[in-house]
């Protein structure tokens, strides 16, 4: 009896000594620490030795901030922990924030990476007629979710101007009646835009995004225009409506027009070139994204895809470019830096549907086609136009919204994107603040789960999450990423 | 984790580290690019591999990592259901809002 109870007190005491549940991953010559809270901390490897053999003391250097961030057992501070991990997995509790409307199949471009199924402008059948826009809106107002976008795509959506239209209008008045938060964002290539349109938009308070991929040589590259520069409307309109937004006189909220660069193989080792066209257009901040092998750029993989290594290699390049211009005074953020460092250094979610557990899909955002269906993203509609009906979850028409919600195609989805029951991810240092896509998983390696070793989206991401710890562990580089995501 | 090879066209999957269900989802997630048979015997599973057009030796040691990695996904869910599944239905319920309470037919 007393020997069991002096072997109880002495396995209590090993426990004690022994550290929290935690990531790490050697980095730079160090140990970066990460836990479920979001906190990370860098140790040498002598103390992160000591850490695990549970004899870092308190007069350690590393102790105090070991302590603060949740890593020594017997001074976890579980509010505070508590607290981190409700703010950075806000998701879980919103619902789908975030709804796309394919307004049209039809598009004027042609562009190689496309992922939407565009086709050809003089196309019949493929435009979103106004009862499905209305029957989506009602739809997507059925979330429960606080704050809702709307965000109109295509195809070229300004080719069904007149939906658009109709659907902005119809949208605002039930935000009104209802009391809710309504976004609404219109992804455009411009080259359709006129005054009148534009002058719509601003009165309706509807942001405006487009793609702008470099330079107009390598633009158009990527581009294609039959009716001539697709760069010169995209950069037109893009001065207008930041004219517009810095003039703007209060009565509406004129927005900052948004540009998204999609980087391929023509795009690398140009990324000063790039960037510098952003801060010439005064952009204030430059999405740097990889292509996936969906949609058109799939069979164009050979001509225009790279692999994960090239690609981090563009985006540890662009994101110390972006730095050294912010130290010499010029303002411009990376996107996916933000988004990321948003969750790292102040443990907030910045609601991004790419990178959270479970992913978006279905549970934070929904894809409505033109024809009313439903589905749990637009990657997973672009699949269903190649013949692929796997992550449709319902039609406008046909289905309740709890039915759309509870669809084998949602659960699935959620279910495959879970990091606690994905192989590697569960011990992955940057699994607290990362997430998989199981249309990508799908697409590139047959199954909703994949397999990670070989996947190249977790290999481009855990390179830019290393470019991002190792940026912010300098002291420079890291004081210009701090200011970034700065309340 | 051992693998006693029987024919270069096919692998034999022992049932001490892997399970029939791990070796049938990789034929599964393998499905699309050529055809494997299954024969299931007391000391484990033996894949047989069809015609496909890729270089059957990849596409052996690729199928050999799908059945780890679809035999990891299981032990890890076994050991992290429980976790795993509140996650879910934290995610599913918030999503569903006040629309669960009639069954999911509001």
């Amino acid at each position: 009896m007393i020997q069991s109870a002096l072997k109880a007190k002495a396995n209590k005491k090993i426990s004690e000594t022994k550290p929290p549940h935690f990531y790490w991953a050697r980095l730079g010559g160090r140990v970066l620490l990460t836990n479920d809270a979001g906190c990370s901390v860098w140790l040498n490897e002598k103390d992160f030795r000591s850490l695990l053999g549970g004899g870092l003391k308190e007069g350690n250097p590393s102790f105090a901030e070991l302590s603060e961030n949740g890593f020594i057992r017997t001074q976890l501070n579980f509010d505070d922990l508590s607290l981190k991990c409700k703010r950075k997995e806000a998701h879980l509790q919103a619902g789908p924030g975030l709804h796309i409307f394919v307004t049209t199949l039809r598009c004027n471009h042609k562009c190689l990476y496309c992922q939407s199924g565009a086709i050809n402008q003089a196309s019949k059948g493929t435009d979103m007629s106004w009862p499905t826009a209305k029957k989506s809106v009602d739809f997507a107002f059925e979330s429960p979710s606080r704050g809702i976008t709307i965000e109109f795509q295509g195809g070229e959506p300004l080719l069904n101007w007149k939906t658009v239209e109709k659907t902005v209008r119809y949208a605002r008045k039930k935000e009104k009646d209802e009391g809710r938060e309504l976004g609404l964002a219109l992804v455009s290539n411009f080259s359709l835009m006129t005054e009148e349109k534009a002058a719509f938009l601003i009165a309706n308070e509807v942001s405006v995004c487009a793609s702008l991929d470099g330079p107009e040589e390598l633009h158009n590259r990527n581009r294609l225009y039959a009716e001539g520069s697709s760069y010169k409307p995209t950069v037109k309109w893009l001065k207008y409506f930041s004219a517009k937004s810095e003039k703007q006189k209060g009565e509406n909220r004129v927005f900052r027009p948004s540009a998204l660069l999609t980087v391929t193989k023509y795009s690398l080792g140009r990324h000063k070139e790039i960037i510098d066209e952003y801060v010439k257009l005064g952009m204030d901040y430059i999405f740097v994204r990889s292509l996936a092998p969906i949609g058109y750029a799939k069979n164009l993989w050979g001509t225009i895809g790279y692999s994960a290594e090239e690609f981090v290699k563009f985006y540890r390049d662009s994101l110390a470019y972006i730095i050294e211009l912010n130290l010499k005074g010029t303002a411009i953020k990376e996107k996916m830096a933000v988004m990321m460092l948003k969750k790292i250094v102040r443990q907030d979610d910045p609601m991004f549907v790419d990178l959270r557990c479970p992913c978006g899909a279905g549970i934070g955002q929904l894809a409505y086609d033109y024809n009313g269906d439903i589905y749990t993203c637009d990657e997973g509609r672009m699949l269903a136009w190649e013949g692929d009906e796997l992550f449709k979850a319902g039609n406008v028409f046909k289905s309740k919204y709890a039915e759309v919600i509870l669809s084998p195609a949602v659960k699935a989805c959620a279910a495959a994107s879970n990091l606690e029951i994905q192989p590697v991810c569960f011990r992955c240092v940057y699994k607290p603040f990362c997430g998989v896509c199981p249309v990508y998983n799908y697409e590139a390696q047959g199954s909703l789960w994949g397999s990670m070793p070989s996947n190249e989206r977790c290999a481009a991401l855990k390179g830019i999450f290393e470019t991002v710890f190792l940026s912010l562990r300098d002291k420079k580089s890291g004081a210009v990423l701090r200011s970034w995501v700065e309340k | 984790m051992k693998k006693k090879e029987i024919k270069t066209n096919g692998v034999f999957f022992d049932a001490r580290f892997y399970s029939p269900e791990a070796v049938k989802l990789a034929a599964v997630v393998f499905s699309g690019r050529l055809g494997v048979s299954l024969k299931k015997t007391a000391q484990g599973t033996m894949a047989v591999f069809g015609d496909g057009e890729e270089s059957m030796a990849a596409l052996r040691g690729e199928f050999i990592n799908e059945a780890l990695n679809q035999q990891c996904r299981m032990d890890l869910g076994r050991k992290n259901s429980r976790l795993a599944r509140i996650v879910l239905t934290k995610a599913l319920l918030a999503a569903c809002g006040d629309k669960i309470k009639s069954g999911g037919k509001k």
